[in-house]
């Protein structure tokens, strides 16, 4: 077992290595993460708090609905975990870089198994246990129990941590022997998404600002109080939340030593479960994801809507558009993203669908009004969070492959526009449907529909042309996932710049939306001076955007062309 | 004529100077090697060749325009070779070759189709041209390099070290490639480590230390200059001042 620990040791000495050795830039960005974690953190707290202790006003069904919660809460943790543990232990079991030292090591088989495992542990529940951290501390919070709360909460939950740990290893190892590793890491990580993208979508669809409404209040404690009790005695969660609840509620029952040695024992038994499989099964599958990964590369339909897509281009630029979509679709981390997208959409222009206008106290037009110029605000951020994700990275999607562009003929400039051609198409048609649909939800006059939606139409422009010339300006080439180049310092560069972009056209339209209203609620004509305003404004707002776009532009070619 | 003129090139990095006033001429139709231990400014020189480094000073003329003034046409002249083939792994090898040849403005044509098949089986990629390269071995995705490298037939060819990687059913096709271009009247300009290849197909050798050229001349000039009997090795190890693996030190401690 020497070697166990020395096969730990690299991790945790590159830890500490990069603990010792971060630099300022890095300290920064670790500081803000640190920050927008823990206002996550107090955030998910204050949430289950105020929910808990809503829930305990309730005579007779509160405790029951928090029982209910922590057994839901529990049972989604470990279900996420489960999951999680499947695609970590596909990265470190089987795809690795340093396996293949590992194993050619005199390390045994059962060596280098235990130490992905550990890595596999460490590497999936740290996430889970962060993010459960919170509620659970709200119930303390909330119930105040003793000491022995705290026990129970560390022992169940690295309990449930094994558990998970050694369900999802063990799936991870029974199809890598059925199918493809990297097929199969991409088909979870797709169906990981979906659960999310669905997962999101019903807790929006539920409506849960309902539970704030005192009229829809006790319905929906009804229809919750009516659930029976949803899990099993037989699976780890269940065991684990009479544990916890035993600490919590006074009168439950007492030492709870069954469920705790049912909850150990089972990690216990999986564990060597695992290692008795790994026996079995686990160098076959290492040794059948070394080999290599021929794939056919067919598609006759992208092929068709790409020769659509790039027919209003020519010779290199058209060359650009070709590659850049086939890598678009083709790369799962890229195309996988826009399913998240059409989620965010779905319940943007839902929210706006049940929007209870006629329980507000301002008259209806003017509030329908007001909210559709704030929505041009608002779909322009929504814009602007896409942009981040989809056209900032586009110079960067390059990667390794950027000497290619580099040394060839094409000017660096019309590299540039290229890509902000083939970004501005699809940008249109995002922010015409938010404004467009929303509008149509909240029934806004002609003047807004009209207004809002050439606003937007000229305003992404801009915003495309900061995502590319931003993008350009802190390029990052080397990345394991595209995804990764939208958090980088560039991104929240451009984030800022393009939330100030959209403030400013808003405040600048803000002066002919108030004029045109008010002339209408009092029925006065619009004087010439009114009228020099507002063609004022607007101008104004024409040339900061056409500026703004060719200044970016400007800024992303003299970067990139310096870019070594 | 000298077709490649790197007059006074300097390169600074962080305030190191990798290199230092070079000052090469190549004359058309020839293999040029370009020698030179670890860190001697070779793959820098080459990169500010392509194109994809700026020079701090000085200037590198291809087929008599300078490549600052006129990158574009410059850059249409020149086919690169880099020493580490990063490609774009979710394009068919096919797509990748289609690619190029609208980056360096081929027409799409019949013609051009064909010259690219001709390629793939020259490079013997014919068989994988329908496959994603990142199914592609590491001397296959060299050998796709290389193809890309010739699409648009250019003038002169810049190469960073072309035969790693590669077996030697691969390498000896890489000779005989050189070979046949420069026969047609196509320069290779090309840094290698692999002193028997430079030896082999080199028509003349400038050797780089640390950022100057340190010795220039056909490889029996060389060896001539340096005193010293034998081959290549023995010349470039005693210009350099190298001294390899230490006899006289044991490989384990005792």
């Amino acid at each position: 077992m020497t070697n166990l620990f020395l096969l730990l040791s690299p991790r945790v000495l590159g830890l500490k290595n990069s603990l010792i050795n971060t630099k300022s830039g890095a300290k920064k960005k670790a500081f803000v993460t640190g920050a927008v974690a823990a206002a996550f953190w107090a955030a998910l707290f204050v949430l289950s708090a105020r929910m808990l202790i809503y829930f305990q006003s309730v005579e007779v069904i509160g405790d029951l609905l928090a029982h209910h919660l922590l057994s839901m809460a529990l049972l989604t943790f470990f279900s996420l975990l489960v999951f999680s543990n499947i695609l970590i232990a596909l990265s470190n079991l089987y795809l690795s870089a340093d396996l293949e030292l590992c194993h050619s090591s005199p390390s045994g088989l059962e060596e280098v198994f235990l130490s992905r495992c550990a890595f596999t542990i460490l590497d999936s529940s740290w996430m889970v246990s962060i993010f459960g951290l919170p509620v659970m501390m709200a119930y303390a919070w909330v119930y105040r129990p003793g000491p022995g709360f705290y026990i129970a909460l560390a022992h169940a939950g690295l309990a449930l941590a094994f558990i998970a740990s050694a369900v999802g290893i063990l799936i991870a190892m029974i199809l890598v022997n059925l199918f493809p590793v990297h097929r199969t890491r991409d088909i979870l990580m797709l169906l990981m998404l979906l659960i999310v993208i669905a997962v999101y979508i019903l807790l929006r669809f539920l409506r849960p600002e309902r539970l704030v409404d005192p009229d829809a209040f006790f319905t929906v404690m009804q229809y919750m109080s009516a659930l029976k009790t949803t899990d099993s005695p037989f699976i780890p969660t269940h065991w684990a939340t009479e544990i916890l609840w035993g600490q919590l509620d006074k009168t439950a029952r007492g030492g709870l030593l069954f469920e705790t040695a049912m909850l150990w024992s089972t990690a216990a038994a999986l564990i060597v479960i695992d290692l008795w499989v790994s026996g079995w099964i686990y160098l076959k599958g290492f040794s059948k994801a070394r080999e290599a990964r021929g794939r056919r590369a067919g598609g006759n339909i992208l092929d068709i809507f790409i020769r659509i897509i790039k027919r209003p281009v020519k010779g290199d630029l058209a060359s650009m558009t070709d590659k850049d979509i086939r890598i678009f679709f083709r790369d799962n981390t890229q195309w996988s993203q826009l399913l998240l997208l059409g989620a965010l959409v779905l319940v943007y222009i839902y929210n706006f669908s049940v929007l209870p206008l006629e329980k507000s106290p301002i008259r209806l037009e003017f509030l329908q009004n007001i909210l559709a110029f704030l929505n041009m605000g608002l779909a322009g951020f929504v814009l602007s969070a896409v942009s981040v994700r989809f056209v900032y990275p586009s110079v960067s999607v390059e990667g390794g492959a950027f000497w290619i562009i580099k040394s060839s003929p094409l000017d660096m400039g019309r590299f540039l526009w290229g890509k902000y051609l083939l970004s501005v198409g699809p940008m249109i048609v995002l922010g015409e449907t938010l404004i467009i649909l929303t509008n149509q939800f909240l029934h806004v006059s002609l003047f807004m529909m009209l207004l809002s939606s050439i606003t937007m139409f000229f305003a992404v422009f801009g915003i495309v042309a900061m995502g590319i010339g931003l993008g350009a300006a802190y390029p990052r080439f080397k990345y394991e996932n595209i995804s990764q180049v939208s958090t980088g310092f560039g991104g929240l560069i451009y984030m800022i710049f393009s939330v100030l972009f959209m403030a400013v056209i808003i405040l600048l339209e803000a002066i002919p939306v108030r004029i045109f209203f008010m002339a209408g609620m009092k029925w006065k004509n619009i004087t010439t001076f009114q009228w020099l305003w507002i063609i004022l404004a607007f101008l104004s707002v024409f040339l900061i955007i056409y500026f703004t776009a060719l200044r970016f532009m400007k800024i992303g070619r003299q970067a990139i062309e310096e870019f070594e | 004529m000298d077709i490649i003129k790197l007059i006074n090139l300097t390169k600074f990095y962080r305030g190191l100077k990798a290199v230092d006033d070079l000052n090469i001429s190549v004359k058309e139709g020839v293999i040029f090697g370009f020698l030179g231990p670890n860190g001697a400014g070779k793959t820098t020189t080459i990169k500010m060749m392509a194109g994809i480094l700026k020079p701090t000073s000085g200037s590198i003329i291809i087929n008599g325009m300078d490549l600052e003034k006129e990158p574009s046409r410059v850059k249409g002249l020149c086919g690169f070779i880099p020493d580490r083939p990063f490609l774009y792994e979710k394009l068919t090898g096919l797509e990748f070759l289609n690619f190029l040849s609208g980056l360096y403005r081929l027409e799409r044509s019949t013609s051009t189709n064909s010259r690219l098949m001709g390629l793939l089986d020259i490079f013997d990629l014919i068989d994988w041209k329908d496959e994603l390269i990142e199914g592609y071995s590491h001397g296959m995705k060299q050998r796709l390099v290389m193809c890309g490298a010739l699409v648009h037939d250019p003038r002169v060819l810049i190469v960073d070290e072309p035969m790693v990687g590669l077996d030697p059913k691969g390498a000896r096709l890489v000779k005989d490639i050189f070979r046949r271009e420069t026969d047609k009247g196509k320069t290779i300009f090309m840094s290698t480590h692999s002193l028997e290849t430079a030896q082999e197909v080199c028509h003349e050798l400038a050797i780089i230390q640390t950022g100057k050229v340190i010795a220039r001349g056909t490889v029996e000039e060389l060896i001539k200059d340096a005193g010293v009997d034998g081959n290549l090795e023995n010349t470039f190890l005693k210009l350099t001042e190298g001294r390899g693996l230490s006899h006289d030190k044991p490989l384990s401690a005792p």
